[in-house]
């Protein structure tokens, strides 16, 4: 071939189909499915450890007493108390950490700079990073419910409250997405230790009272839980699947409003970090480095 | 210099560290500097350590202390999670701290540097695992601290108690570190091995009965046989038997314990090292090295 021929091919503009969102979207699911279904132990080894956690607070509510429940309005099981903050907890950890891990894992591979130089935007890019573990830790999420509910949980599902239950995790997982999006801003400048996921995991389980009602903390501390959409979240999701309370509730209702009103002030913010985070790591050329 | 100069330097076999006491604090100091690098991962990683604890006391203010005192192991939640905590965490971090590490290093494309230097790698694995005793140790004091003196856990820390914490400790750590030999080597061929320390790691806690007493498993035979599987069950039995209720060593449970970890390690330790020397031939003949 003459180098003129070779010059030409590479000026063609060859025409492209237009790939619509969806289609984007549906291929990084598809694609991190079969990576994960490649590791098939890891998935056995996954889901016996999600479960071990569910065993583990069975045993602990054989010494626990309600008291402190009941006095905080929810129903007297430990048990269901217990099981729903940390199966929710996991959930929204997995998905405020799952686009910093991504990030992380395609700047290991070496693949971060193609894909981010190809014609797919990085709202594309995010989206398509974090649906699949969205979608698997939706997956671990009823299973732990299900074991729990084996193990004697007790629910009260009705219309109302499901209906109630079903808006507060759209909320719930929408509000986490936002912190997701800071995280891998993060990730992209400082490439190791994402301080707010670590920041996240730890003062959620410190502050909104996956294990414990808010009311045994000081009063000097219990601001701090006010801060995370997952004290609202799991407060609401207590109330509608441990109380039967459903959407007509004052309480629930507070808690809606307070979550959506998160979102509305944190997510213009978070995209508008990303982008500086994106834009100013393009420039370095920072993009693959890790 | 002439070329005859760079040969010569090429084909010397001086060692900078000739004695493999040296070469094992150029490794832990490598591996404390590029830690120290990450200040800010440091910091979160201390205060989610602290955190875990403080969670627990407010945990046990949930627990009845009736329920907990008739299983023999007083009536502080607080204490009895805090032993649990804390040394499951660091028997956890000094275990998986090897094979992260050469996990790290497959991917960073700096093993078959190491491997094809003179540096002995046995002495390369011990120093990277004395790097994560060393670095969790400082965790380990610091949640104990935190548990008695911030959040006012009550444990016994007399001499007697504390000489035999001390010798349980030690054989949690050699019993189990068999663990880490063995998921290194199952790593290194592999490539992905993780998942099966995680899953140890969790198993481990569950079944050594870290948040709750073994006496709740009664009910459960089969998961009760199950955790006599485990040293982790002996030695944190033994552990809390010093630490809350003050034993000494000639206490008949806390021998017992011991007598049960020495067998442990005398048939994991050995394993441990062959299934890591196995994985380490391995990818040196396969020419793995370097792949992930």
């Amino acid at each position: 071939m003459k180098v003129e021929e070779i010059v030409k091919y590479m000026a063609e503009i060859i025409p492209q189909r237009k790939v619509s969102v969806t289609e984007k979207v549906l291929a990084f699911i598809v694609r991190d499915f079969k990576i994960w279904w490649t590791y098939k132990l890891w998935i056995t080894l996954d889901i016996i450890s999600s479960l071990t956690f569910v065993a583990t607070y069975y045993f602990v509510s054989m010494i626990t007493t309600p008291q402190a429940l009941i006095e905080s309005g929810y129903a007297a099981d430990f048990l269901t108390f217990s099981i729903i903050g940390v199966s929710f907890q996991q959930y929204v950890f997995s998905s405020v950490s799952s686009l910093s891990d991504a990030i992380r894992e395609e700047q290991w591979n070496g693949t971060m700079e193609t894909i981010l130089s190809s014609t797919t935007s990085f709202r594309v890019f995010l989206l398509g990073e974090s649906m699949f573990r969205f979608i698997i830790g939706s997956y671990f999420l009823a299973a732990s419910l299900g074991m729990g509910a084996l193990l004697g949980m007790r629910f009260i599902l009705n219309l109302e409250s499901m209906l109630a239950t079903l808006v507060l995790t759209i909320l719930l997982v929408m509000s986490h997405m936002v912190i997701g999006v800071l995280g891998a801003a993060m990730i992209l400048k400082l490439k190791q230790g994402d301080p707010i996921v670590w920041a996240f995991s730890w003062l959620t389980q410190l502050f909104s009272g996956v294990l414990y009602p808010l009311g045994l903390l000081p009063d000097w501390l219990k601001w701090v839980g006010n801060v995370f959409p997952l004290t609202y979240s799991l407060d609401g999701l207590r109330r509608c699947l441990m109380n039967g309370e459903s959407l007509s509730s004052p309480m629930i209702m507070d808690n809606i409003v307070k979550l959506v009103v998160f979102i509305v002030v944190i997510l213009p913010f978070s995209l508008w970090f990303f982008k500086k985070s994106y834009d100013s790591t393009r420039k370095e050329g920072a993009l693959g480095q890790y | 210099m002439n070329s005859s100069e760079i040969l010569q330097m090429f084909k010397g076999e001086e060692l900078r560290y000739k004695s493999n006491l040296r070469q094992l604090m150029a490794v832990v100091w490598a591996q404390l500097k590029m830690m120290l690098a990450y200040k800010s991962w440091l910091i979160m990683d201390l205060l989610s350590t602290f955190a875990s604890v403080v969670m627990y006391y407010f945990v046990g203010l949930q627990v009845d202390p009736a329920k907990l005192s008739q299983s023999g192991w007083g009536t502080s939640y607080l204490a009895f999670s805090l032993v649990g905590i804390a040394t499951s965490n660091y028997l956890w971090a000094c275990i998986t701290r090897l094979s992260h590490s050469i996990q790290h290093e497959i991917r960073g494309g700096t093993l078959e540097t190491i491997a094809v230097t003179p540096v002995n790698m046995l002495v390369f694995f011990i120093g990277l695992t004395v790097r994560g005793y060393l670095v969790s140790l400082i965790y380990l004091i610091g949640v104990f601290l935190v548990g008695i003196y911030g959040l006012g856990a009550n444990l016994s820390l007399s001499p007697q108690s504390l000489s035999a914490f001390l010798v349980l400790f030690i054989l949690m750590l050699v019993s189990n570190q068999a663990i880490g030999l063995i998921a290194t080597g199952v790593i290194m061929v592999y490539k992905k091995g993780d998942p099966l320390v995680f899953i140890l790691a969790a198993l481990n806690e569950f079944l050594a009965g870290v948040l709750y007493p073994l006496e709740m498993l009664e009910r459960f035979p089969v998961i009760k046989a199950l955790s006599m599987l485990f040293p982790y069950t002996y030695a944190l039995d033994g552990m809390r038997r010093t630490l809350i209720l003050g034993a000494s060593i000639f206490d008949i449970n806390v021998l017992a314990d011991i007598a049960i970890l020495i067998v442990f390690s005398m048939i994991l330790v050995p394993t441990g090292l062959k299934v890591l020397g196995w994985g380490y031939r391995r990818i040196r003949r396969e020419g793995t090295t370097s792949s992930y």
